[in-house]
This record gives structure tokens, C-alpha cells and sequence, in this order.
């Protein structure tokens, strides 16, 4: 990369004249800097490029469109909302995935558990009829252990939908 | 993306004056505080993007993110310097992303009077400067504007540029040698 100079190194006196631009104080200021300022190439070059820019900065400000501070806070609490609401989404969608998942696997094995008491190893059914008669020789215990498992489901879900739901920053 | 319906923006609008357990400064604090930096924060993003459309959203940006950082600011200053920061990120990310059509800022110049031959060579040397800014590689267009246009010290360019301090004087005086000698080619 190119690095030419002008053939001048920098002084130590950069900072001060450009703080003085942009503060308004170079009139006011002590003349020793002043006379330095103009015999500092290093410093006459920055007075110069530090009023170029600052006066374009005056004149970019005087014509900034900018809109009120009203209607800047306005879209930022709309938004911030907005994304409030989109981030409160996440954990129900999740949690509606899980629960239907849990219910497909819970039906399935529901299914399986029915199958394996109604047919009996190696045996098939030959027709419905016989199918529906063994249906009803269930066991208890196994009547007992799916009503406990829907049981559970009806408490379960509504906690969960309460803690996924719930402002606990409030 | 789904729109929102008018009923969620009734709901959102109701809900904004909650906004102040959201943002990290209430609306008063941040009335003032805009006042005071909207418009230096437009004219670095216009000047560091040379376009004012983009210019408007990044402001819009900037105090968004501003209003969301987690961060403490022990005096105005500092949080004055963490906006810039702001904006100079959002200034860089919208390069890396590819270009729409750009509006770029008004040549005052062609349109002065020329009668009024102070104005016109004011905005003349302005649109010389902005095309000579332009011409700079973005950390000296960023270096120049924050040292001799904002008046921010050393310290302060280099937490809003993510530079070392020790290293800002030296990239500060070449990014000047590169904008004067661009300046003086167009003059000759």
C-alpha cells in the first residue's frame, strides 16, 4: 500500500487545533499557538481540513431530515413489541410441537399396548367380531394405568402453558 | 412475514407506554438526548454513506439498538460515543450487504445563484469535499469525519472504531495527507 506523504511527520499540536475548530476558540485563543498554526505545516493542514469538515458537518445538520423524537420513540416501543410478542411465540410453538409429539407417541403406544392385550403373541383375528369381543376382556390394570396417563395429561398441560405464558419479570 | 393486523397495532400501541421497562432510558431522557445528537448522528451516516435515504433508516436504527443495549453509561458522553459506534457497525454491515438504489446528497452548488459567488463557492468546496470523501477508504472517511468534524479525541475515535489509541494518530494523519492531496488535485 501506498503511503506517501507530504513530506512533513505529524505534530503534537494536531488535536489542539482541531479542538479548537470545532469548539469555536481559535479567535480566542493564546497567539503563540496561532503563530504556530500558521507556520506548522502539519497544523496548516489540519486547520484547513478541520474547518472544511466541520463546516460541512454545520451545513449537514442545518439540513438533516431527521424526524421528532416523538415518532422515533414511537416505532421503536411498536417494534420493540412487536418483537416482544414474536419472542413470547417461540416458547408456545415449541411447546405445541412438543405436546403434539407427546400425544402422537402417547396414542401409538396407547394403540400398541390395546393391540398386544386384544391379539396374543403369533395369534391373529379372523374377523372383527372377535376382535371387539376380546377388546372388552381388557385388564384393569391396564384400564387403571391409561386413565392414570390421561389424568396426568389434563394437569400437566395447563401448568405447562402457564409457565411458558407467564410474565415472571412483572 | 405475516402484516400485522390493525387490531395487534392497536394492541402494540396501547401497550408502548410499558416501553420504558424495555428500553434502558425513559421517554424524556431520550427526547433530550435525541435532540441534542439526531442530527450529527445523521450527517456522520449521510457522509460515511453518501446517501441520504440510507442515511434516514440507519438513524432510525441506530437508536433502536441504542434504546435496547443492555449497557451503563457513566456520563451523556459516553453514550453519545456508543450511538457512533452504533452507527459506524450499521454503516459498515449495509456495505457488506448489496446495493439499492441510492439517493445520493444534494450538488447544492449547481443549483446556487451564481451572483452570490460566496455561496456558490462554499457549496462548490462542499461537493469537492464530499467527492473527495467518497474517494477514501472508509475507516479515513470515518477517522476525519469523527476527529475534525465531530471534534471527538483520540480515546474516543478509537472506542467508536474498535482501534487501538496508540494507533489513531499515525491513521489520522495519513487518511489527512490522502484527503488534502485529493482536495488540491481538484483544485489544480
Amino acid at each position: 500500500m501506498s503511503r506517501q506523504t507530504n513530506g512533513f511527520a505529524p505534530c503534537p499540536h494536531e488535536q489542539a487545533i482541531a479542538d479548537l475548530v470545532v469548539n469555536g476558540g481559535l479567535d480566542a485563543c493564546d497567539d503563540a499557538l496561532r503563530t504556530h498554526a500558521a507556520e506548522c505545516r502539519a497544523c496548516a493542514e489540519t486547520l484547513e481540513l478541520a474547518r472544511l469538515l466541520h463546516d460541512d458537518q454545520k451545513a449537514l445538520c442545518a439540513e438533516a431530515p431527521v424526524p421528532s423524537a416523538g415518532s422515533v420513540w414511537w416505532r421503536a416501543t411498536i417494534r420493540a413489541r412487536a418483537e416482544a410478542a414474536r419472542t413470547a411465540g417461540q416458547p408456545i410453538t415449541l411447546l405445541q410441537g412438543i405436546a403434539a409429539a407427546t400425544a402422537v407417541g402417547l396414542f401409538v403406544a396407547l394403540v400398541g399396548a390395546w393391540w398386544r392385550s386384544v391379539v396374543p403373541d403369533g395369534i391373529g383375528f379372523e374377523r372383527f367380531d372377535d376382535l371387539l369381543s376380546r377388546s372388552a376382556a381388557v385388564s384393569p390394570a391396564l384400564a387403571l394405568s391409561l386413565l392414570l396417563v390421561l389424568a396426568a395429561c389434563l394437569v400437566v398441560a395447563p401448568i405447562a402453558v402457564f409457565l411458558a405464558t407467564a410474565d415472571f419479570e412483572s | 412475514m405475516r402484516e400485522m393486523t390493525l387490531s395487534e397495532l392497536s394492541r402494540l400501541d396501547a401497550a408502548a407506554g410499558e416501553a420504558d421497562e424495555v428500553f434502558q432510558m425513559d421517554e424524556d431522557a431520550f427526547r433530550l438526548f435525541y435532540e441534542r445528537t439526531a442530527r450529527p448522528v445523521w450527517a456522520y451516516l449521510a457522509r460515511m454513506t453518501g446517501d441520504a435515504r440510507q442515511a434516514d433508516d440507519l438513524l432510525q436504527e441506530a437508536y433502536y439498538r441504542l434504546l435496547r443495549a443492555k449497557t451503563t453509561y457513566e456520563t451523556e458522553t459516553h453514550r453519545r460515543n456508543y450511538l457512533f459506534r452504533i452507527a459506524t457497525n450499521l454503516v459498515r454491515d449495509m456495505r457488506r450487504r448489496p446495493h439499492v438504489d441510492a439517493v445520493p446528497l444534494s450538488d447544492d452548488w449547481e443549483h446556487a445563484d451564481p451572483r452570490q459567488s460566496d455561496a456558490a463557492g462554499h457549496a462548490a468546496r462542499r461537493v469537492d469535499l464530499s467527492r473527495a470523501m467518497a474517494r477514501l477508504k472508509p475507516r479515513e472517511r470515518e477517522l476525519l469525519w469523527l476527529a475534525y468534524a465531530q471534534g471527538s479525541s483520540h480515546q474516543e475515535i478509537a472506542a467508536t472504531l474498535s482501534l487501538k489509541t496508540s494507533s489513531i494518530k499515525a491513521l489520522l494523519f495519513r487518511a489527512r495527507q490522502r484527503l488534502a492531496t485529493m482536495l488540491r488535485e481538484r483544485e489544480s
